[in-house]
């Protein structure tokens, strides 16, 4: 008998999936959706965007199936499609920087102080956003980041530094008077 | 990433995926994109299939035509490369009649216009099956 979908391994459903198999390709979605999605808005993508950009990469994904091998995380091998995917269209089209730019909304913090990661990355600028969610997020390395968005190598390092050093200060709860210790996560 | 870039605690929260409330639906619209895709190339292959089909038993049925026509010139030794096919020509029919008779079917003429005809008229339709199965294979892949 055969094994339901859910007890089956990414790699399985990946090679069942270049086969043809629609149903496990979907499976392959509920798994891994979410992740796509959170990441592309942690680049800057607007919702809609972030999700259209989302599917095609999944389409992308179903057609090129064959080409996964397993040698890494199916995870991150989508991710990496979907974000190669978003940085084109946003090259195509000037208008979704404009719309990153105006993306300031006031910070949402919980009781003990802290802001989750979505929103701390909202303070960073377009540049630094980009180059820590494409190296945190998507697992590229920063030379494939440097050729991705077209920026020397040391300005991409440049921006991860002064990204991640926001998003920690941003993560970290505010001091309070009993001085109570926290960590984030 | 150089080692005082790693965050065990900034990983953490990049590889936290973040939950949606429409996932399903979501879900479904990679699922309508792919039927959309699938349903796109087998009508797109289809078409190409027929066309194709049609437009080679055409051109195999002109052949034919030109063969009978041209014989006549070609037996005054005006065209050798078209006696040659019309040789090439009256062999297959020879072979394809040799064919016939073994699997008893000997009432078939294929030196006959009809018979002939009627042989392209089946490669046509054997041309339409493997179109059809090229389709129902890309299906698959």
């Amino acid at each position: 008998m055969a094994k339901p979908l859910r007890d089956l391994h990414d790699v399985e459903l990946a090679a069942l999936s270049a086969a043809g198999g629609r149903r496990e390709f979907g499976e392959l979605v509920r798994r891994h959706s979410p992740a796509v999605r959170g990441l592309l808005r942690r680049m800057g993508a607007q919702p809609a965007l972030a999700d259209d950009v989302a599917q095609d990469a999944f389409l992308l994904a179903f057609e090129k199936c064959a080409e996964f091998r397993g040698e890494g995380t199916f995870g991150a091998w989508i991710k990496r499609i979907a974000a190669r995917l978003y940085l084109k269209r946003r090259s195509k089209d000037a208008r979704y920087v404009a719309e990153i730019e105006n993306d300031e909304v006031a910070p949402h913090v919980d009781s003990a102080g802290r802001m989750d990661l979505d929103e701390a990355m909202k303070g960073l600028t377009e540049p630094e956003r980009l180059c820590v969610s494409l190296c945190h997020g998507a697992g590229l390395s920063h030379p494939e980041i440097a050729a991705a968005i077209n920026l020397p190598l040391g300005t991409v390092k440049s921006h991860v530094k002064r990204g991640l050093d926001k998003l920690r200060a941003r993560l970290q709860p505010e001091p309070v008077a009993h001085g109570s210790a926290s960590h984030v996560g | 990433m150089s080692v005082d870039e790693f965050d065990p605690a900034i990983e953490r929260l990049f590889a936290r995926a973040p939950s949606f409330a429409d996932s399903a639906q979501f879900e479904a619209g990679v699922a309508a994109k792919l039927s959309k895709t699938s349903r796109f190339r087998t009508v797109a292959l289809s078409v190409a299939g027929l066309v194709g089909g049609v437009i080679a038993v055409r051109e195999v049925l002109n052949v034919d035509f030109n063969f009978a026509s041209s014989s006549v010139s070609a037996s005054a030794g005006s065209q050798p490369v078209t006696q040659g096919l019309t040789m090439a020509g009256v062999d297959g029919g020879m072979a394809v009649q040799s064919l016939l008779d073994r699997l008893g079917v000997t009432g078939l003429d294929m030196s006959s216009m009809g018979g002939m005809q009627l042989f392209w008229a089946t490669a046509g339709v054997l041309v339409a099956l493997l179109a059809a199965g090229v389709v129902k294979l890309s299906q698959e892949i």
